[in-house]
């Protein structure tokens, strides 16, 4: 096999099915909308996001592993790259980089330079504490856990804040091995 | 030169009016927009051909006076956008192109999910825009 990613996302991109990009910002800004109406505070909004995307993420990581054919992954370097070059161009239809691994290597930095979900979108000044993209940090929390990784992901640069690229740093607190739940002499 | 640009919503209501002079005549803007609207009402009510069914009608010089020309064009959202200008003579595929890019500047804003419809237009990145189109156009007139 081949020793990073068998097939590139670009490959599987084109092979699934797809949506027009405008519906996909659009449906997602207006779903961001109705969540500050109905919570209005912004920490509320974020934790909740960060509840979907969880949500979604331990739903999707069974689609993309049967999708992409990824073989396990190594160590967490692997994973590293191959969430930002198979999942994120699979399913967002851009590919991030990883970068800032620290000494012992359970954490890294992914960065978007482009992130569908924000295009149109400028945040009013009542808003500023919003993490728009939280639903991203979620998503990858949430796959991860199900593939026994507990991750721990904070924002670092936003572009809606000002910064030029979205940074999200992704910790790994720890692995957890498979447990069998049954006991087998019952 | 352009003196300034306004973009007027559906039900007449002001959504956005920027003035390009230095000169403190926010005012007298107010006036030619109000004044432009019944230009383009009576337009619309009485096409003059009876085939003007396009969409996105450029409706074109609205009404020459003394120092300043006004042109209008409504999009089928019956969103209209106005340019006062200055010039003398200035070519109809100018503004019109002029009145495409403000037309797709104006959908981005809008298309921001924090942007209340009907409502001013607060966004900055629309103002730079704006400006931008602006200085374009005036740089393409005059080079």
């Amino acid at each position: 096999m081949a020793p990073l990613v068998p097939k590139s996302g670009d490959a599987i991109f084109a092979s699934i099915d797809r949506v027009n990009a405008e519906l996909f910002t659009l449906t997602y800004g207006a779903m961001v909308r109705q969540l500050l109406t109905d919570l209005e505070e912004v920490d509320v909004v974020n934790k909740q996001l960060d509840q979907m995307g969880y949500n979604i993420g331990v739903r999707l990581i069974d689609e993309f592993l049967a999708k992409s054919n990824v073989s396990r992954c190594v160590d967490f370097k692997e994973t590293a790259d191959v969430i930002a070059k198979v999942g994120l161009k699979m399913f967002l239809g851009v590919t991030a980089s990883v970068s800032n691994w620290d000494p012992e290597g359970s954490s890294f930095s992914l960065v978007l330079d482009d992130n569908p979900l924000v295009d149109f979108v400028e945040l009013p000044d009542t808003f500023q504490g919003l993490h728009y993209c939280n639903i991203l940090s979620g998503v990858i929390r949430g796959a991860l856990e199900m593939v026994s990784m507990k991750t721990e992901i904070t924002w670092i640069r936003d572009m809606l804040h000002g910064d030029d690229a979205y940074e999200l740093r992704v910790k790994l607190l720890k692995q957890i091995p498979e447990e069998y739940p049954y006991k087998d002499d019952e | 030169m352009i003196a300034s640009v306004a973009v007027v919503g559906h039900q007449n209501n002001p959504l956005y009016l920027q003035s390009f002079t230095n000169a403190n005549d926010a005012l007298k803007l107010h006036h030619i927009v109000h004044c432009s609207l019944d230009v383009i009402d009576e337009r619309v009510n009485n096409p003059k051909r009876s085939v003007s069914t396009l969409n996105e009608s450029y409706l074109g010089l609205l009404y020459p006076t003394e120092s300043y020309k006004v042109y209008g064009y409504l999009s089928n959202t019956k969103a209209k956008f106005l340019v006062v200008t200055t010039d003398l003579d200035v070519k109809d595929a100018d503004i019109r192109s002029f009145f495409r890019r403000f037309h797709a500047a104006y959908v981005d804003a809008v298309s921001n999910p924090f942007h209340v419809p009907e409502k001013k237009i607060v966004s900055r990145t629309f103002a730079q825009r704006v400006s931008g189109i602006v200085k374009a156009f005036a740089a393409g007139t005059n080079g």
